[in-house]
């Protein structure tokens, strides 16, 4: 086990910079995941932790050890890839004997160890199977087999559930947790979904763009978001995002409507252009206005989900989401009143993406 | 009639077979029939315009027994064969070369494959110059160097003859060998390469243990078509050497020419193809084995 540290960590592909000098600081035994949308960097950020891509600048550390120049052998990690890359011409015991076999590992130790990893993952009536003949969980499970039994500092996972169907991913994502819990080890997990984020993240690293939005744990990227970016991208349905103007008395202009804020925060005085932020599960459906937080609009589509039913609100131009009670029961064409839950909205500067909360 | 096409498989079967049965004609007349032909040929004694008459295993006999001829042209045709394993190991060489992300790679590529398309004869001719003691450029070479003294006739000499036209054979198919392999690495999901990196495995053994077998396919077809080549280099010899010093470069298919086109001996050479055939079959049948069934085939998932 081992603590890993990225410092002002840089990749430029040519001229092209992906990644622009990320800093962040992974404890020991600790389950880290980087989440954001494709193509924000995750890969190449895990990938130059790996070793497979060089650093442009900047440094990466593996205990208290630098190794921007060390072989991918001897940072003594293992990973997972995304379509698992399983050796196609290896049974999977051979798969998983493969990386002990150049660690001057003993015969009969490697048998053990593969046995017993074998045991823990159930996957000891299928070692003398070929990758092929496996099932899409079976080979995923084959791919975390390899890198568990090699007793590595630190696991990578690059998207490793993506290939999979929901219900199954839903069950691995679960075994991966356990896991984790029972061996460990420093785990550095990259996902676009934010459901696997949020679900087995000790702490969570939203990505956008090549640089880090947020790092914190799960309450608090959903709860706290940094930026507007983080804002949108956590939670499903994402939160509402609606432009906005402060009046300067405490009330913001919502949607061509007056919206009462003074119980969370002070608007900035200026006139600047703000985004007002409200999850689906703050706002409910009220009959009368009483106490300023409210705007009107038009009901447009229900979609009665079963634990509970989502909204789909005109308000002008504006489109809004409520995630109400199932026993409601809003009529499509109606207008309705919508009562935001201030103490849990949010608000941030347009131009920068800045919470201003 | 309307009855059977009203039936949707019916109807596709026909489409199927209409639109084999053009090509299959022709396989048949210039194939199937022709290779009938020559079996029985090889059972029987048969002149033109003379009648055929049952030999049973007469020119059989006849080649085992007392035909050195066919045992040397049978011999030099294994010879030749080596040129096989040489031209693909020069040819994976050269495809884990310009594989590498070099600049120019692609140059390189098409330089390598250039000769494959040539003709035959044009790239017979050539090397005949090349290998010229007097005006050709390799003996130039050597004695510009010093490696020699005196010219070297090559493709006269008993001792260099083969081997020079081994080498023109290598030269002309290594491209295409190349070619293949370079598809086959290219078919090796880079992650595999990856994986084994951070499992510990250094390049010799990521290279015997993952790149190799994983391009038994390519190597498997390469040679199939190293082992049809050598049956079959009937115009490069007759070009380059024409079977000769002596006996020297004779491989069976110029052998079989000659007794069929040269002797007349149309029912014996029949018989030698019969035999070359079945040695044919039975190396592709060697080469199967050696690769692990199913010519080689890996399932390479996803
Ligand atoms: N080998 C490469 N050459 C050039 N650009 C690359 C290369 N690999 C990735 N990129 C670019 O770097 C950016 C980040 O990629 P990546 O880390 O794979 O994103 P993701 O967050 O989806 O994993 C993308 O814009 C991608 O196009
Ligand atoms: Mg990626």
């Amino acid at each position: 086990m081992a603590t890993v540290e990225f410092r002002n960590l840089v990749k430029r592909y040519g001229s092209v910079e992906v990644v622009h000098g990320i800093n962040l600081s992974i404890n020991d035994g600790e389950f880290l995941v980087l989440v954001g949308p494709s193509g924000c960097g995750k890969s190449t950020s895990l990938r130059m932790l790996a070793g497979l891509e060089d650093v442009t600048a900047g440094e990466i550390l593996i205990g208290e050890a630098e190794v921007n120049e060390v072989e991918p052998r001897d940072r003594d990690i293992a990973m997972v890839f995304q379509d698992y890359a399983l050796y196609p011409h290896m049974s999977v015991y051979d798969n998983m004997a493969f990386s002990l076999l150049y660690r001057k590992t003993p015969k009969a130790e490697i048998r053990e160890r593969v046995m017993e990893t074998a045991e823990i993952l159930g996957l000891t009536p299928l070692l003398d199977r070929r990758p092929k003949q496996l099932s899409g969980g079976q080979r995923q499970r084959v791919a975390m087999g390899r890198a568990i039994v090699r007793k590595p500092q630190v696991f990578l996972f690059d998207e490793p559930l993506s290939n999979l169907d929901a219900k199954l991913r839903a069950s691995m994502r679960l075994e991966i947790k356990k896991l984790h819990r029972s061996l460990g080890v420093t785990t550095v997990y990259v996902t676009h979904d934010q459901i696997e984020a949020m679900t087995l993240a000790d702490r969570v690293v939203v990505m956008n763009g090549g640089n880090i939005d947020q790092i914190g744990s799960p309450e608090e990227v959903y709860h706290a978001p940094r930026t507007l970016f983080v804002a949108g991208f956590i939670g499903s349905p994402t939160m509402n995002l609606l432009p906005a103007r402060s009046n300067g008395n405490s009330t913001l202009s919502v949607a061509g409507q007056t919206l009462n804020v003074a119980s969370r925060f002070t608007p900035p005085d200026e006139d600047r252009d703000l985004v007002f932020g409200i999850r689906p599960e703050d706002i409910t459906l009220s009959a009368e206005d009483a106490s300023g937080s409210e705007i009107e609009g038009l009901i447009d589509v229900v979609e009665a989900l079963g634990p509970d039913t989502l909204v789909f609100v005109n308000v002008g131009e504006q489109h809004l989401i409520a995630r109400v009670n199932p026993d409601i029961h809003p009529v499509t064409g109606q207008p309705v009143r919508l009562n935001f839950n201030i103490e849990k909205s949010h608000l941030f500067d347009a131009r920068s993406g800045e919470a201003l909360s | 009639m309307t009855r059977l096409f009203r039936l949707k498989r019916n109807r596709e079967l026909a489409f199927v077979w209409a639109l084999l049965i053009p090509a299959l004609i022709i396989y048949l007349f210039y194939r199937v029939i022709p290779l009938l032909w020559n079996v029985v040929l090889s059972f029987s004694f048969w002149a033109p315009g003379k009648p055929l008459e049952f030999a049973g295993l007469y020119h059989y006999e006849e080649m085992v027994f007392f035909d050195d001829g066919f045992w040397i042209a049978l011999k030099n045709t294994g010879v030749f064969m080596l040129a096989t394993p040489v031209a693909i190991s020069l040819a994976l060489a050269l495809a884990l070369l310009v594989d590498q992300k070099i600049r120019g790679r692609n140059i390189y590529r098409t330089l390598i494959f250039l000769p494959y398309p040539m003709m035959v004869v044009a790239v017979g001719i050539v090397w005949r110059w090349l290998y010229n003691d007097s005006v050709g450029l390799i003996n130039y070479g050597l004695r510009t160097f010093g490696i020699i003294s005196e010219p070297i006739a090559f493709l006269e000499s008993y001792r260099f003859a083969m081997i020079s036209v081994m080498a023109a054979a290598i030269w002309q198919i290594v491209g295409f060998f190349m070619i293949i392999i370079l598809t086959g690495l290219q078919n090796i999901p880079p992650h595999l390469h990856e994986a084994a990196l951070i499992d510990g495995a250094r390049a010799h053994h990521r290279f015997w243990r993952i790149t190799l077998p994983l391009l038994r396919p390519s190597l498997f077809l390469c040679v199939i078509l190293g082992v049809i080549a050598s049956f079959t280099s009937f115009d490069l010899i007759y070009t380059m050497t024409g079977g000769g010093p002596g006996r020297e470069t004779e491989l069976l298919i110029t052998y079989i020419y000659k007794a069929s086109f040269t002797l007349s001996q149309f029912d014996y050479a029949a018989a030698m193809t019969v035999v070359m055939f079945a040695l044919f079959l039975t190396l592709a049948t060697i080469a199967n084995r050696l690769s692990g069934g199913d010519a080689g085939k890996v399932d390479i998932t996803d």
